[in-house]
């Protein structure tokens, strides 16, 4: 789930047509992840099509994504490869919260509990290989690059965005910002009104800069990894007990390092060496290997795979395809009046 | 401390309408020499660059360099309350450290408003050299762009010796407007280099628009693919710059 700086990161709300011409490098698993979790039904059924293959990932990649392209952004999918040996624990974690939530759906079902049962079945969403062929074939249709990192695909955006080849990185996850990326997006995807339980809230998207960040907290990028590790990563997903995010702030501005405040904690327990996941986030396994090409959507190819394959409602996805080349034809060409600034 | 009062409120109106097409939320510099402001779009295409010395207030105080940051929409409401021949002063009110903004008429009507966190952001000024220098009436400067808006959402500005030209090209209709030195609508042109550029008309249209009713002459500077450089000269002293970016295309 990455790391917890929620409430230690300053953040500052963005529209997203402000940020039209601007490249994101969007966090794949992290967005079809949402999408999956988040499209379905009120009783929690996913999107499916008549063959029982589930769709809400298509759906989500495809509306999301036109939107974007729309309001100018050029939006990029940065997908995982292999997982760093250190997350298979938080892996197996994961894999065992969405069996119990499996069980647990079906239990809620059983007892026609819907509410609960949506709940648990957002909890169980798990992501299959056809999946991710699916949405590579669709961005691939939509004329949208998306790049296959080695490893991690946060570490890989957060590499593109650090070398200018990307202007923003997009995900949820504040783990981006361990990764060193300059301008964390968050709530790109799944901006709009929201579930969140019973209540539905408004989430807007919102910008977070490293460089304001370190400075709020009084930081440098060391030590923000250092004070991620003692709340817990992706690599030690349970961190340390007792020790939150306020804890974790004040240890590395009094002591400096991991190193020097672990006397100053109470059994401090790792999976591994922390400065192994000091390692992971400091040089993340990235490559040059992608090219990053805009074309136009190949629209009839889209109604082909969506409407006849998938079967999307054909008038809605054609609405949406029209609105995404017109936006996009009028975004086309604008520049940033910074060019000149010298 | 800084007190700003301006005689005539629509004065004070039509300058917070230009400043509020490119912002929603202004910080204005308050120095000893005058009120300034210079602020980009949120999409950062187009910029705006306002001063206004001493001489245009009525009376105009400020003790030390102030930045106040503003909802100008907010502002505007106000102002809008105000009729012709009210006085409009800006203050700082010391209890509650909010904007303190008095219309004085017939009767005095007082004000608060809240102040926002102002932008550290220095917008730097462009550095472009510009070929072309053309002098306009800003009203028929306006209906030119009125007419190219009727076809596209874009127009291409071409300068020559003697004349100005602008064309769009839309789905359905294309536009070409051709104007010549010496008319009412061009005063007068200097171009040292043949130059066109292309801009997004909605921008235009709106900061043409927004200024209109503080000034009658603009004078346009460009070069060709770099933003322009649209000046519109105040009634009294002052200065109000609009900076444009160009749209490029890149294929």
């Amino acid at each position: 789930m990455g790391v917890n700086f929620k409430d230690l990161i300053p953040k500052t709300p963005v529209k997203l047509e402000d940020l039209s011409g601007k490249i994101i490098a969007i966090d794949a698993y992290n967005a079809i992840y949402q999408f999956l979790s988040i499209i379905r039904q009120p009783d929690g059924t996913p999107l499916k099509d008549s063959t029982g293959k589930i769709t809400s990932h298509l759906s989500g990649l495809f509306y999301r994504t036109s939107n974007l392209v729309e309001m100018g952004l050029k939006p990029v999918y940065v997908f995982d490869g292999e997982s760093p040996v250190l997350k298979a624990a938080e892996i197996e974690r994961r894999r065992q919260i969405k069996v119990e939530a499996a069980i647990r759906y079906e239990k809620a079902v059983k007892e026609g509990k819907p509410e609960e049962a949506r709940m648990y079945a957002q909890a169980s969403t798990s992501m299959k290989d056809y999946m991710l062929d699916d949405s590579q074939k669709l961005l691939g249709l939509m004329g949208l690059p998306w790049v296959q990192a080695p490893s991690e695909g946060e570490a890989q955006a957060a590499y593109m965005a650090r070398k200018g080849t990307a202007d923003y990185c997009a995900s949820q996850d504040y783990d981006s910002l361990l990764f060193g990326a300059p301008k964390l997006l968050r709530n790109v995807t799944i901006s709009g009104r929201r579930r969140r339980g019973k209540v539905f809230i408004e989430v807007v998207p919102e910008v977070v800069e490293l460089s304001k960040a370190l400075n709020e907290c009084g930081l440098t990028y060391a030590q923000l990894i250092d004070v991620g590790i003692l709340i817990g990563t992706d690599f030690n997903p349970d961190g340390i007990e007792g020790i939150g995010p306020k804890t974790a702030l004040k240890l590395i501005r009094q002591h400096g390092t991991l190193e020097a405040a672990l006397p100053h904690i109470k059994n401090p327990t790792f999976p591994c060496e922390p400065n192994q996941i000091r390692e992971i986030f400091l040089h993340p396994q990235v490559t040059d290997n992608y090219k990053l090409d805009w074309r136009d959507a190949d629209e009839q190819g889209i109604i082909d795979f969506m409407c006849r394959e998938k079967e999307f409602g054909e008038e809605r996805i054609k609405k949406s395809l029209e609105r995404m080349t017109a936006g996009s034809k009028k975004q086309k060409g604008k520049v940033s009046l910074e060019k000149w600034f010298g | 401390m800084f007190k700003l009062k301006v005689s005539d409120a629509k004065l004070l109106r039509d300058m917070a309408t230009a400043i509020s097409i490119l912002v929603d939320e202004a910080t204005f510099k308050i120095e000893s020499d005058g009120l300034k402001l210079r602020a980009m779009d949120p999409s950062r295409v187009a910029m705006i660059d306002f001063e206004w010395p001493k001489s245009v207030f009525q009376e105009y105080e400020a003790t030390e360099p102030t930045k106040i940051c503003l909802n100008i929409s907010e502002l505007l409401k106000l102002l809008k309350r105000a009729g012709k021949d009210e006085s409009v002063e800006l203050g700082l009110d010391d209890k509650t450290g909010k904007l303190l903004v008095t219309i004085m008429g017939k009767y005095a009507r007082k004000f608060t408003m809240s102040m926002l966190e102002p932008s550290e952001e220095e917008v730097p000024t462009p550095k472009i050299s510009f070929n072309v220098k053309a002098k306009t009436t800003t009203s028929g400067l306006s209906q030119a762009i009125e007419d190219a808006q009727l076809v596209s959402d874009h127009v291409k500005i071409e300068a020559e010796t003697d004349k100005i030209t602008l064309s769009a090209t839309g789905d359905i209709m294309g536009a070409t407007i051709t104007i010549q030195k010496g008319t009412d609508a061009l005063l007068d042109l200097e171009v040292k280099e043949n130059a066109k550029a292309t801009f997004s008309l909605s921008y235009l249209s709106e900061i043409i628009k927004a200024a209109a009713a503080s000034s009658e002459i603009a004078t346009l500077e460009f070069s060709t693919d770099m933003p322009v450089k649209i000046d519109f000269q105040q009634a009294k002293e002052g200065k109000l710059t609009f900076f444009l970016a160009p749209r490029i295309e890149t294929e």
